[in-house]
């Protein structure tokens, strides 16, 4: 089955979204793939260092991509919600609300729920009920 | 209480089990190690789908009531009609085609042996019909050649000549997709069969192939319409000369939506369809239920005596019997004025490529064998029979079905769906939802690349051959050498059939009209 597509004004708006995530979630991948010091002092406070650093560079890339492919950017949407709640978790429990990241991880905990809610009916299971 | 599961209880463990198990990730993660957080993330976003479900939204009351198991219930049902086609339904009992009937058509089409052993799978009791052979069956090389002229018996120039009693039926390219259209049109002129263009405008995909086409002028008369939807003389006039353009079809009702029009929704009509079908782009485009020209009988001869001058070809009339009390009016306008269209095509209310509303589709109508019946027992008690053609059509896509159509009266046969299954069709159903998943009534690019046009052509070719050997070899069991012998005296006709039922009202009628 085919996902079913959106409105004009809410597939700009969905898009334009979609490019904020990848920017700031791109970035903020490539700052831990290429061995950052402030990342690198981060993931040794969450006891992740190096492993758990590569695995969520991996999984923004991952999402990065996903966001860009039409038929799959709910699936990116949702997994940068995901990396993003991990990430609120571990200011909250670890490393304490200091600086820009968490800020930056509620911003976009909030655009990829809009994303998602706007890309709703194309989430498979979803979908399958509102036909 | 039964023992069987009960899905209330499972519903209400794993609602509460999955904010337990988020919580107990959390205190791992925060007291083992941070790689737990992994685990609780995942079942935070499914506590917060479940609360969703359950207090949020309010369209689905299993999702309210059963949370995030309830969705099971959707999942399955949703792969239900293919769990049941692959797994579940027996070989005699699908509709609109059974297992059976559609591997008839497969193994014509792919030219395989279509012989089966052990026995038919269908009813003998009181249900079915069947053909009667001669214990004197006649000798192939006896039999004529089917031949079939339209237009003979006014006398016209441009008369048409069939030699296979088969014709594609109605599909306009917008229904199917080009390399539907391509592939069948192909296919037909290689197997020397006529094709009916359906109501999609100017025939342009149709007519690239250059084989025989019958073109079908719709209610909304799309490609020779003026703006008010009136036939346009001169555009006819343009599209009749084109040499591939045999015969003209007026469409006054079909099988699968009798005495209903349809809706163009403006956002369907691509520069291409608003070019072909002579319609503008910005609004929404009616088909009404009837022809404007065509009110009464009166009107309604009168435009078929109009088009037959205009396009100086055989022009027929389509139409599914609502009515028998009226068509026999209409029959006798006919006579009153002295025209007749050259081909009468009857769709029976099993008909059914075209999208209708599902009240339509399932309920209007009379069925192809009755209404036959009595559309060529009109024609004959009026005397007139021998002044038009009958054409049958609705769900006529194997040889015995046709045969009982050509007892019954008809001297053609008109099939859609039976070249569908032969070009690939799995009766998914999709139709009318762009997503065919072998590309036959699609327009999306990826799903048409699965239909390649010089392979299903000759999958076309293959299955007229199959119909036709079948064809012969049944006039020759019923010991007959001249298809227009074949009578209703071949069939076998149960009392517990429609057939039968209509055979006995016509009767009574006939007796009551006599003694009064």
């Amino acid at each position: 089955m085919k996902p079913s597509k959106l409105k004009p004004a809410q597939r700009v708006i969905s898009w334009v979204l979609q490019l904020v995530i990848i920017t700031i979630l791109g970035y903020a991948s490539y700052l831990k793939l290429s061995d950052h010091a402030a990342e690198i002092d981060l993931f040794s406070k969450l006891g992740m260092e190096p492993a758990g650093r590569f695995i969520i560079g991996f999984i923004e890339a991952a999402a990065c991509v996903l966001l860009l492919l039409p038929n799959a950017a709910v699936h990116g949407a949702i997994l940068t919600f995901g990396v993003m709640l991990g990430a609120l978790i571990g200011h909250s429990t670890k490393i304490g609300f200091v600086g820009m990241t968490p800020l930056a991880a509620l911003l976009l905990i909030i655009i990829s729920t809009v994303v998602i809610y706007l890309r709703r009916k194309q989430i498979p299971s979803i979908a399958r009920m509102l036909n | 209480m039964s023992a069987s599961v009960d899905l209330h209880k499972i519903s209400k463990f794993a609602n509460l089990a999955i904010p337990s198990l988020a919580g107990l990730f959390f205190l791992g993660g925060h007291f083992v190690s941070f790689y737990f957080h992994f685990l609780t993330v995942v079942f935070l976003i499914l506590t917060i789908v479940n609360l969703f479900y359950m207090f949020v939204q309010k369209k689905h009351a299993i999702l309210r009531n059963f949370g995030i198991l309830g969705q099971a219930r959707y999942i399955l049902e949703s792969v239900g009609p293919e769990m049941r086609q692959y797994l579940f339904a027996s070989d005699t009992e699908e509709r609109p085609f059974s297992r059976v009937e559609r591997s008839d058509i497969y193994r014509k089409s792919k030219g395989v042996d279509s012989a089966s052993s052990f026995g038919s799978q269908l009813n003998f009791d009181n249900s079915e019909i069947k053909v009667r052979h001669s214990m004197y069956p006649s000798d192939k090389e006896d039999i004529v050649q089917f031949s079939l002229t339209f237009g003979e018996e006014r006398g016209i120039e441009q008369t048409f000549t069939i030699r296979k009693p088969y014709m594609v039926s109605a599909m306009s390219y917008g229904a199917l997709g080009v390399n539907a259209v391509k592939a069948l049109s192909r296919g037909a002129k290689m197997a020397g069969i006529a094709m009916n263009t359906g109501e999609g405008g100017i025939p342009k995909y149709h007519m690239e192939e250059g084989g025989d086409l019958i073109f079908q002028m719709g209610t909304a008369k799309f490609g020779v319409r003026n703006e008010d939807g009136t036939l346009n003389d001169e555009k006819l006039k343009k599209l009749a000369a084109e040499p591939s353009i045999k015969m003209i079809e007026v469409k006054l009702s079909q099988g699968a939506k009798p005495g209903k029009g349809g809706l163009l929704p403006k956002e369907k009509i691509s520069k291409e369809i608003s070019e072909l079908r002579g319609v503008p782009m910005n609004r929404d485009v009616v088909s009404p239920a009837h022809h404007k020209e065509c009110v009464c009988k009166k009107s309604t001869v009168a435009f078929i005596k109009h088009v037959q001058d205009v396009s100086e070809l055989p022009v027929g009339i389509k139409l599914c019997v609502g009515l028998t009390s009226e068509f026999r009016q209409l029959v006798e306008e006919m006579m009153l004025q002295d025209v007749f269209p050259d081909y009468i095509a009857i769709d029976g209310a099993e008909g059914g490529t075209g999208a209708a509303p599902k009240a339509f589709m399932d309920g209007y109508g009379m069925p192809l064998m009755p209404a036959l019946y009595s559309v060529n027992n009109i024609l004959t008690e009026l005397g007139v029979r021998d002044r038009t053609k009958i054409i049958a059509a609705g769900k006529l896509i194997n040889s015995s079905q046709q045969f009982m159509a050509l007892a019954l009266g008809a001297d053609a046969i008109y099939s859609a769906r039976g070249f569908m299954l032969a070009l690939g069709c799995i009766q998914s159903m999709l139709c009318g939802s762009n997503t065919c998943p072998v590309g036959i009534t699609t327009h999306d690019p990826d799903l048409q690349r699965g239909l390649v046009v010089e392979d299903k052509a000759k999958r076309i070719v293959n299955y007229v051959n199959g119909l036709e050997h079948d064809f012969y070899e049944m006039l020759a069991a019923s010991g007959i050498r001249d298809a227009k012998d074949i009578n209703i005296d071949q069939l076998y006709i149960p009392n517990d059939t429609a057939l039968a039922d209509q055979i006995e009202y016509l009767l009574e009628k006939h007796q009551s009209s006599l003694i009064s």
